[in-house]
């Protein structure tokens, strides 16, 4: 009987000294090339909405149907200094509508009315056409349906608005919710200082 | 447009045979400028971006908000917190015996890992991104989920699951809707603990394959974590009330037959020294605590350690420990 006892006391000790042992290789393994934070992020060079060449579609909006958080983390977001200040801007107007008493097009571009315009700059009364327009995106009633990204894309703008994840938004689901459904594979894991750089993100493929 | 021009026209028949002939071009036309129907010729006034000193006025560029994610400190605390937890409710159950105070650190859990920090830090998710790094040379995990991934495993090889009994935050929202559970024959019990290998097989197989077929089902099919972000498909919101129902009346399903962490935890346990004992010389023989485990973990009066859940209920209904025994000697 102790005989068994102590032949099984060994096969214990042999086996957890085993699994110990891989535990350590593979943590030691993993560890090696382990990176930083990573955040999931949009590849604007990849994004239907943003990807240059792809006109003539109608904008993608899974982002904004597809992520888990009911108002998508994935909003549109503005870089001020890409950004040419029109007068009729594409991604704030429908510029497909009939045009109003002023010369404006009638209809706005976004459904949720997320996009403020403001006069910025030294500006001229008398020409409204030849002042700077500033378009700024309220967040809080953005939901990243990517019109307005659409709108933006050259040849119509400059393309200064692109869908981004937000990371305080974001809940950093193991695998992007919106990912497993994107067509382009436009979501992509990085590591947090890059993706906080993203209008820089193009570079990165 | 007077109307006699109007019936003059309608009478002229040559006219009218042009109509004819020009209407589908008319309407071609009329088409086209619907399609490209632009009530604006709309060209873009710009080439590059006018910059500060072209705008004028004094005039700066806004910067753009960049909201940070979470701290990396912070997702350090978290595993220094995990592991603090995992070491309380050691030391509660096996030293204790508490069950009282397994069940403030089963509340004080749900409320940080699980409703807090929304269901991640999770160990049982992290089975796939290991899986990954291990399988594919261009994934890479940061250390804290390494960390994440290890840590309960590494408790289970000492002192068995800890982490199932008051940490996790997954075991922790079933444990505390167990109403009047039932014992699950053990043929049943045995057939449906299968489940969970595989479900972790086919996790396994799902994470591990090239990119635009991998998935993460552990994680998609999350039955509690809607409640923890208290957002989620409507689907995953119904299955996870399902669970709960279905928990009060057979204890922590999930965890039991489906929960592919728990399939390697048991393993683990299997070579720990030390775990939840049915002490043989305080022994009474009364069999009140394999009628108080709603888990079927104690069988013939003996604790069965890998099916343990680490909750204490055996000895907070053994007459020899816990509330019991303190009210004999008063």
């Amino acid at each position: 009987m102790s005989d068994n006892m102590t032949r099984r006391d060994l096969l214990g000790k042999v086996g957890k000294g085993a699994v110990l042992l891989a535990f350590g290789g593979g943590a030691a393994h993993l560890i090696r090339k382990a990176d930083g934070q990573i955040v999931w992020q949009v590849d604007a060079a990849k994004c239907i909405n943003s990807r240059l060449g792809e006109v003539g579609v109608e904008a993608c909006n899974l982002c904004t149907t597809d992520c888990v958080v009911s108002q998508s983390a994935v909003r549109a977001v503005n870089e001020y200094s890409k950004c040419g200040r029109c007068y009729i801007c594409p991604a704030y107007y429908q510029v497909k509508s009939a045009v109003d008493e002023q010369g404006l097009p009638s209809e706005k571009l976004c459904p949720r009315d997320a996009i403020e315009r403001k006069l910025i700059g030294e500006s001229d009364p008398e020409d409204p056409a030849n002042n700077f327009y500033e378009y700024i995106v309220d967040e809080a009633k953005c939901d990243g349906c990517g019109k307005c990204v659409m709108g933006c894309k050259e040849p119509l703008g400059l393309g200064s608005i692109q869908l981004k994840v937000r990371h305080n938004l974001c809940v950093d689901c193991n695998r992007c919710a919106i990912a497993n459904v994107c067509p382009k594979d436009a979501l992509a894991q990085l590591p947090a200082e890059d993706a906080l750089e993203f209008m820089d993100l193009k570079s990165l493929t | 447009m007077t109307p006699g021009e109007t019936r003059r026209e309608h009478h002229h028949p040559l006219r009218r045979v042009l109509l004819l002939l020009a209407l589908p071009i008319l309407l071609s036309l009329v088409i086209a400028g619907d399609l490209s129907g632009q009530a604006i010729q709309y060209e873009r006034p710009v080439e590059v971006a006018p910059q500060e000193e072209d705008i004028g006025g004094g005039y700066v560029t806004p910067d753009v908000q960049k909201p940070k994610p979470r701290s990396y400190w912070l997702e350090i605390l978290d595993v220094i917190l995990l592991a603090i937890a995992m070491g309380v409710s050691v030391w509660l159950v096996l030293s204790r015996r508490s069950r009282k105070w397994l069940l403030v650190l089963t509340v004080a859990c749900l409320g940080y890992f699980g409703f807090y920090r929304k269901g991640c830090i999770c160990p049982i998710g992290s089975i796939q991104n290991v899986a990954v790094s291990l399988a594919d040379p261009q994934y890479s995990i940061p250390i804290v989920v390494t960390a994440v991934f290890f840590l309960p495993l590494l408790v289970a090889v000492f002192f068995g699951r800890a982490f199932c009994g008051g940490v996790c935050p997954l075991g922790a929202i079933q444990e505390l809707v167990v109403l009047k559970p039932v014992q699950v024959p053990n043929k049943l019990e045995r057939a449906l603990g299968l489940l969970k290998y595989v479900y972790l097989g086919l996790a396994l197989w799902l994470a591990i394959a090239p990119s635009p077929e991998r998935d993460f089902i552990i994680c998609r099919f999350d039955p509690f974590v809607g409640f923890f972000r208290r957002t989620g498909f409507a689907h995953m919101l119904y299955i996870g009330g399902g669970f709960l129902l279905l928990g009060m009346f057979v204890g922590r399903p999930y965890c039991r037959y489906l929960c592919p962490y728990g399939a390697l935890l048991e393993w683990c346990t299997r070579l720990a020294r030390r775990g939840v004992t049915i002490t043989p010389n305080k022994e009474l023989d009364c069999g009140l605590c394999a009628e108080a485990c709603p888990y079927g973990a104690i069988e013939d009066m003996r604790a069965v350690r890998p099916k343990c859940l680490y909750c204490a209920r055996c000895y907070a209904a053994c007459p020899r420990e816990g509330p019991l025994a303190k009210q004999k000697v008063s």
